[in-house]
């Protein structure tokens, strides 16, 4: 469903993405892992068509990233989500329905479920303003599943969700992805990586440095134990030291 | 590769979707406002009808005044009409394309409905008429008092209102196009110039402005006269240009007041047929590189940009080392910000830059030698220019710096530091950068036009007061009406606490100016060339007590507006929660 051949992204000159092939078929949950400034907010918003490559190709589904045809079959969560503030939940929901122009009854359904999935009925009701951050990240991910996505981009997914919203939204992962979605999941939380992604990419200065199954990681990098190993192993060389000034001296003040 | 087309969205669903979106907005901005602070509503209602009747009885006695001029009186109102609406064209082709921009470029809104089914178009139309809605509103507000003093005057059918309303909506949409064509393009083709295009751009304008006005100014003594009358008509007659827009405002709501309804509609329908021709052009460039100039945009926003001027900080430390150094660090932080942000230094760049220009080509234009009533006049009127230009400055910058720490605000409230001192810092900071700016200009403008030297120090201590008094204003109400939820400095200089800070600012302007310029009006008024008393209204020892009396007036006003707005935001800043 995600293809991306030889893609190149330039700024100025600075490369963020240096010839990047990666594919993410339906039913397959991708982890994207990779240091800070590594490209993978770039590569994710090529993906969603905000950002036009320097060189290669971007389609989802056969379709050009960003063409009308993507946008419909895409759905994207941002790592800082944004809602209107003078918006209620429902009135979102109800905005993102429309956009993508379903059928009132089957969209009303829809809403109802995920209100009562995403256990919003509390405060759907209340302006977003009034909202905290995991609130807020619920709506935006009950928006992002509302219109049956075909292609669901989420970045950084977990931040600022309490342990039940986190639980919930890992399973909807799962779920998404095993009726055929293709999930593209960027996070810098190698446990969530680990116990979610079928496949796993390792991105660094803007390079594909390693893709496939936890175990292929873990063949090719010929290290055994957690996937924190391996990481920085694969992008570091080593476990990064702390200067000698900043350990305590193990005596209470 | 893929299995089954997707099922679009319809152009007309994604209308609706929009619409909605709107309604809900509108309804729930509306009953936030209605079910919220009603002292506020009373006093924005208040401030408003207060305004409009100000201007109304202005304008209104303006036409009155114009109709003693029988035949003539005609053309002057269409000169007034089309200098008016150029004008307006000039600053809504600036407003509503910079709203336009950060509309479609700025904001996360802009990144979230272009992964939506919504096209280029579609989102540009949303945003765009969000813009013009935001632009126009003040212009509806200064235009339609102008309408009805007119209105009144020249005695015209009610129906004349209803036509100036379309004639307002179509002619708004031609500047806010072309203004919105503007920003799409040098979003595509400059991106990361964007700024300093729009600052020349603004600077061009500006210098355009101060010319008009150097031709204007009337000569002094010979105001009024028929001579006066046909050279002035003769500077003016740039704005009667018949391809410009503001002509074709003026020149059918003049027809249309006389009741000649056919050219008046005639004018009408050339304004909308040419507004539907601006938005179709801004739709069909929104629709072809909105897109590629968003991505050009976010692109250019992650190159790195590398950061100097250390030696400046350094100097900065040395020079007030007598101040407490976290306090010193607290203004280094906003001196930082300043420096680094171009949107902010460049405007106060530009105006007092312009100032400067203007004051220094005062012996050139010749008012140097004008009789010292003129003198005295113009000295005046340079002070309550740069005064007023000041206030804009502590109204767009200082009072929003507060709450743009924002989301970062327990960083402050944690620090080691008293929170009255670091609201002392920021009072620092703006005090200190206002007295620079100001003092430098107006010593400059007073030598120029040869003030006395008790003149000048009187006006460097005036400076001295306003400054004070401003930022103490806008960094006490800044910390009482904090905004916290807003990241866009304009919209909280826009909002309630913003527009109060504009209001205290301007009275307590007015009330220092005209307190200290009435004595000295009224003791140069009868003064020739010489500086021989002609027919003073004051003697000179009834000028000296008066002044005296205005200078006292004015050091306890200035004293006031400084340390309660101070007092009022320490104390709410210490109540404060994070």
């Amino acid at each position: 469903m995600i293809e991306l051949k030889g893609v190149t992204k330039v700024f100025g000159s600075k490369r963020a993405v240096d010839h990047l092939d990666l594919q993410v078929s339906a039913g397959e949950l991708f982890g994207f892992l990779g240091p800070n400034g590594a490209g993978k907010t770039t590569t994710i918003k090529m993906v969603c068509g905000l950002l036009k490559p320097s060189t290669g190709t971007v389609t989802i589904g056969g379709y050009t990233a960003g063409s009308r045809e993507a946008r419909q079959l895409l759905a994207y969560v941002p790592d800082q989500p944004y809602l209107y503030e003078k918006l209620t939940g429902r009135e979102f929901l109800r905005f993102v329905v429309d956009m993508y122009g379903l059928d009132t009854k089957r969209a009303s359904r829809r809403i109802e479920e995920l209100i009562d999935t995403f256990e919003m009925r509390d405060y759907v009701d209340d302006l977003c303003e009034g909202y905290s951050h995991g609130m807020k990240q619920r709506v935006v991910f009950a928006s992002a599943l509302v219109h049956d996505p075909k292609v669901l981009i989420v970045d950084e997914p977990l931040v600022g969700l309490d342990p039940r919203s986190a639980r919930i939204v890992k399973d909807l992962f799962i779920s998404q992805a095993r009726s055929g979605v293709a999930v593209l999941m960027s996070t810098h939380l190698l446990s969530i990586a680990e116990e979610l992604a079928d496949t796993i990419g390792i991105i660094d200065k803007g390079k594909m440095l390693v893709r496939g199954t936890v175990d292929d990681l873990r063949e090719h990098a010929q290290l055994q134990g957690p996937l924190e190993s391996l990481f920085l192993k694969l992008t570091g060389g080593d476990r990064p030291t702390i200067m000698p000034g900043l350990v305590g001296s193990g005596e209470p003040n | 590769m893929s299995s089954l087309p997707p099922v679009l969205t319809t152009p007309g669903q994604v209308a609706r979707a929009f619409r909605r979106l709107h309604g809900d907005l509108v309804s729930n901005i509306t009953h936030g406002m209605l079910s919220g602070s009603r002292l506020r509503l009373v006093m924005v209602a208040f401030c408003t009808a207060v305004f409009w009747a100000a201007l109304f009885f202005l304008f209104f006695g303006g036409f009155q005044f114009l109709g003693m001029y029988g035949a003539l009186a005609g053309d002057f109102v269409e000169y007034i009409f089309s200098l008016f609406f150029l004008s307006l064209l000039v600053m809504l082709f600036f407003s509503t394309g910079i709203i336009t921009y950060t509309g479609l470029f700025q904001r996360r809104e802009a990144a979230f409905l272009l992964t939506t089914p919504a096209s280029a178009d579609r989102i540009f139309a949303y945003k765009f008429f969000e813009a013009t809605a935001i632009s126009s509103w003040a212009f509806i507000l200064l235009g339609s008092p102008l309408m009805a003093g007119y209105g009144i005057s020249a005695d015209v059918h009610w129906s004349f209102y209803l036509l100036f309303l379309a004639f307002l909506i179509a002619f708004v949409l031609i500047p806010g196009s072309l203004g919105a064509v503007a920003a799409i393009l040098v979003a595509r083709f400059f991106p990361r110039r964007q700024k300093s295009i729009l600052a020349s751009l603004a600077a061009l304008v500006i210098l355009a402005g101060i010319w008009l006005v150097v031709q204007l100014w009337p000569a002094p003594g010979d105001a009024f006269t028929p001579d006066w009358l046909d050279s002035l008509l003769g500077r003016l007659s740039f704005c009667q240009q018949p391809l410009l827009p503001s002509r074709w405002m003026s020149k059918g709501l003049v027809e249309a007041a006389k009741g000649n309804w056919s050219d008046g509609l005639f004018y009408l329908m050339v304004i909308f047929g040419y507004a539907g021709v601006a938005y179709l052009l801004a739709a069909v460039v929104a629709r072809d590189l909105y897109r590629d100039a968003y991505s050009r945009v976010q692109g250019e926003r992650s190159t790195k940009r590398k950061v100097g001027g250390y030696e400046v900080d350094e100097l900065f430390h040395r020079v007030f080392f007598f101040l407490p150094h976290p306090i010193r660090l607290l203004i280094l932080k906003d001196l930082r910000t300043f420096r680094r942000d171009p949107a902010q230094w460049s405007q106060f760049l530009i105006f007092f830059g312009l100032l400067a220009l203007y004051f220094l080509s005062i012996r050139r234009i010749g008012y140097d030698t004008q009789r010292p009533y003129w003198r005295n006049l113009i000295s005046f009127l340079n002070l309550g220019v740069t005064s007023l230009i000041l206030s804009t400055f502590t109204s767009r910058f200082i009072f929003p710096l507060l709450s743009l720490e924002g989301r970062n605000f327990w960083i402050l409230g944690l620090l080691p530091l008293s929170r009255s001192s670091i609201l002392w810092g920021k009072f620092a900071f703006s005090t200190g950068i206002s007295l620079l700016s100001t003092e430098l200009l107006i010593v400059l403008g007073d030598l120029m036009l040869r003030m006395p030297p008790l003149m000048i120090a009187l006006h460097m201590g005036m400076v001295l007061v306003l400054c004070l008094g401003l930022s103490g204003i806008s960094v006490g109400l800044g910390a009482r009406l904090p905004n916290l939820k807003e990241e866009d400095p304009s919209r909280i200089a826009a909002g309630f606490g913003g527009t109060l800070n504009l209001l205290v600012s301007l009275v307590f302007i007015f009330t220092i100016v005209s307190s200290l310029a009435l004595p000295c009006h009224l003791f140069f008024i009868g003064q020739d060339e010489f500086g021989a008393a002609g027919g003073r209204v004051l003697t000179e020892n009834q000028f000296h007590f008066w002044l005296g009396v205005a200078v006292a007036g004015s050091l306890v006003v200035g004293a006031l507006a400084t340390i309660i707005p101070l007092r009022i935001g320490i104390k709410a800043f210490r109540r404060m929660e994070f």
